[in-house]
């Protein structure tokens, strides 16, 4: 190696050599872009369609250097966890350390081995970039650093829910699901990345980012109080909701490479745990909080003690009006009690929602029927407002050749009848025309019977949609029924209730169905006349759809009402076309009980302005 | 509401059986969805209150097919083809069949009125397609086949409004 002689001072003359430089015309040598080597953690890239907004980036970003910037031209979707967010960089404060990258459930963001970039004085703010797929100068630089299985930080995998046996579960209605221990809630809550893409997606938005937080923190009291600001069927919806939020759940969502599954945070069970480790008393102090200590002297009647009419009264209650719920039935809970099985949900825990509602002072009044017990004239004329949440109480029929015979049924009688303990003949055999959750519920009820009453099940469920493709009962529930020996014979027609000579019911006949929906989804069955079958049975059970008993309105207030396709017409608020009438839940919005629940609280709120008006004026 | 419901009279439409000429046939068509519109709307103020719209639909939908088929009897094309002689079907009596068994009772409710609807336009579409079966090729076989496809496409939109409402909880 040359040895360079540093200490060689030179010409005395050498300064005046440089001014030769002074008249020259200068150059600049333009920097080329070029790629860095691989894995180089160079400017971002951020494919917008794998993008969901969920803002984890931002989240993680310690120097603050990312903004998520409302993008309107992309279309958001709360159901399915997409905002119109994208995240913007500051190149000022990023230390390029790519945790966004390694958070990023969607794969979505990366760093590309792009690292160049010069401006002068007017142009700071292209510091600033909205990263794109193309790269921060449209380059289409490849793809520096990216997520791999080893450097993702989420944790993929929910913890496992442990369930009672198939053996163990088919000759009771004790409850299946056996609830997290404290370990595995907090193990599971640690998962969540607090993007709070489940309290977009929840209906009545739910704060479950705070609550999961809570039960992280090991705080459940803290959790149960989060719970409570919005919904007071916590412990319903921790068991049979529908967890829409868990749907729209970041962790979800599959993207970097090696990773095949993902699982969304167990939400639901999360809200279960808490609610099961919280003393009763304890809940009720949580809500009683915020209640008015002065009483407004306005009376509101609610007619239906379901979630929508509960969470009506609960929520005015504590505005400090005296509300009464009257309920035709002995119990409160409307379908959750009187549709659901306790295999899903223990009358015990409905019992408890119930308890703490009555217990912030909601009078619930039993085995009361408007309409014929108190007509709605008497109700409007005692009360300042009045509340319509009655429900989807009555079966649907399908009202093919035979099904007007006795043993024909129509399952939300029969799920009624069941926790009434009211008895009735259990078939040795029985058919079950629908394929949503109704139908799987009491398909499972019927199972149960029979396995106590003739030690085996004789269960067969036909619906007209296809598993694994349209099939409208939730997956578990599938999966659960089969465990449970029942059979699922999809794409089926129900034909005819074949009736002998004698008029006894002996089966169904049902053909094959083709395809149930043309290419743009909507219903055009196709069926095969040459695929029909016999499915032996001594009695036929109908759960294709519900709707609401309407003749408690009576014809003059049905005729005042306005109505839309078939329903009660509401404004976002619940408020009818009668001044005096608002309606919420099932019979307005669709069978769901978080649904009902927002409902509940939209039209409290609603109630609430109403009657203050009236006060002033 | 004590009236039952029935549509118009099985008489009128047994004519159709001695029906030969191409007019003939249009016009107990157009008869035919007149009848329906007028049935429907006279149902209107009778029906509750909550399903009044799914009876006002169905006489729209029925003035619709009756303006098309009036002015397809008016068309150039087909008024050529007015005067000529169709060999009706052996079994020419699906009009007349519907009317005669279909009832809807005192106080029909959504499925039934539904229903009623669907073997309605079940019954003209089979009928349609019998005549374009037996006429030969040419525009009058496409005339029976257009009506026949217009009375399929009724009954698919009443289809999927069944679905959505009675295998659900309502139409959203």
């Amino acid at each position: 190696m040359k040895k360079i002689e540093y200490k060689d001072k030179g010409s005395i003359l050498n300064p005046l050599k440089n001014l030769q430089f002074f008249a020259r015309k200068p150059i600049t040598e333009k920097l080329q872009p070029r790629p860095a080597s691989a894995s180089y953690r160079g400017f971002h890239i951020n494919d917008m369609d794998k993008c969901i907004g969920c803002s984890s980036c931002q989240k993680i970003c310690d120097n603050a250097a990312i903004t998520m910037v409302e993008v309107p031209s992309i279309a958001e979707d709360a159901s399915k966890g997409i905002r119109n967010l994208r995240p913007a960089i500051d190149y000022g404060r990023c230390c390029w350390c790519a945790l966004c990258v390694d958070i990023c459930p969607t794969s979505a963001i990366e760093l590309s081995r792009e690292y160049v970039h010069t401006c002068d004085g007017d142009e700071t703010d292209s510091y600033f970039v909205f990263p794109q797929e193309s790269g921060i100068h449209g380059l289409n630089f490849e793809k520096g650093w990216t997520k791999t299985k080893d450097s993702d930080l989420l944790d993929r995998e929910r913890r496992p829910m442990q369930e009672m046996k198939p053996e163990d579960r088919i000759d009771n209605f004790d409850e299946i699901v056996d609830g997290f221990t404290m370990e595995m809630a907090v193990e599971e809550a640690s998962r969540c990345v607090d993007c709070g893409l489940c309290e977009d997606a929840c209906p009545a938005h739910m704060h479950a980012p705070n609550y999961i937080r809570s039960i992280y923190e090991g705080n459940l009291e803290q959790a149960v109080e989060w719970m409570y600001e919005t919904n007071p069927f916590s412990h319903v919806c921790g068991r049979v909701c529908t967890h829409i939020c868990e749907s729209a759940c970041s962790l979800g969502r599959v993207g970097e490479d090696g990773v095949k599954t993902s699982q969304p945070i167990a939400i639901r069970w999360l809200k279960r745990f808490a609610m099961d480790h919280v003393p009763k008393t304890k809940i009720k102090q949580i809500a009683k909080k915020g209640k008015a200590t002065k009483k407004s002297g306005q009376r509101v009647a609610i007619i239906g003690a379901g979630p929508a009419g509960l969470t009506t009264a609960f929520d005015l209650v504590k505005k400090g009006h005296q509300v009464t719920v009257y309920e035709a039935q002995p119990k409160g809970g409307g379908m959750t009690r009187y549709g659901i099985p306790n295999y899903r949900l223990p009358e015990d825990r409905l019992d408890q929602d119930i308890e703490v509602i009555q217990s912030v002072g909601v009078d619930i009044q039993y085995n009361v029927r408007i309409g014929k017990d108190i007509t709605m004239q008497q109700l409007q004329k005692d009360n300042d407002a009045v509340v319509l949440a009655i429900g989807l109480q009555n079966g649907r029929s399908t009202r093919i050749p035979g099904s007007e015979n006795k043993n024909v049924k129509k399952a939300v009688d029969l799920l009624r009848m069941i926790p009434k303990g009211e008895e009735f003949e259990v078939p040795k055999s029985a058919v079950i025309i629908g394929g949503g959750n109704v139908a799987m519920d009491i398909a499972r009820s019927l199972a149960r019977l029979q396995k106590q009453k003739f030690g085996k099940v004789g269960i067969t469920v036909s619906a007209l949609e296809t598993l694994g493709k349209n099939f409208l009962a939730d997956d578990e529930e599938v999966k659960e029924s089969k465990e449970e020996d029942i059979t699922i014979l999809d794409a089926r027609g129900p034909v005819q209730c074949v009736i002998d000579k004698k008029g006894k019911l002996t089966g169904l006949e049902t053909v094959k169905v083709v395809s149930i929906f043309d290419d743009k989804g909507r219903f055009a069955p196709k069926y095969d006349d040459s695929d029909k079958q016999f499915h032996e049975a001594e009695m036929v059970v109908e759960a294709i759809g519900q709707m609401a008993d309407i003749s408690v309105l009576g014809e003059e207030l049905t005729e005042e009402l306005e109505w839309n396709r078939g329903r009660i017409q509401v404004d976002e608020n619940g408020s009818t076309s009668v001044e005096w009438l608002w309606s919420a839940g099932d019979m307005v919005n669709g069978p769901d009980v978080i649904h009902a629940v927002a409902d509940g609280h939209r039209v409290a709120t609603d109630i609430d302005k109403y009657l203050r008006k009236e006060k002033k004026s | 509401m004590s009236e039952k419901h029935k549509e118009g009279h099985s008489k009128s439409y047994k004519k159709l059986q001695g029906m030969k000429t191409l007019e003939e046939i249009l016009d107990v068509a157009i008869s035919f969805e007149k009848t329906a519109r007028d049935f429907y709307s006279g149902m209107i103020p009778k029906v509750s209150k909550n399903i009044r719209y799914l009876v006002e639909e169905l006489a729209e939908e029925e003035q619709e097919h009756f303006d098309l088929f009036s002015s397809l009897k008016d068309s150039p094309n087909v008024k050529k083809q007015l005067k000529k002689r169709i060999k009706t079907p052996t079994e020419d009596h699906k009009f007349s069949d519907f009317v005669q068994l279909l009832d809807l009772g005192d106080k029909p409710d959504d499925q039934s009125i539904l229903q009623y609807a669907l073997a309605r336009e079940d019954a003209a579409m089979k009928q349609y397609q019998e005549l374009a079966d037996n006429a030969p090729e040419g525009e009058l076989k496409d005339t029976f086949q257009f009506l026949a496809f217009e009375e399929a496409e009724h009954k698919l939109e009443l289809e999927k409004k069944y679905y959505e409402i009675i295998h659900s909880g309502g139409p959203q």
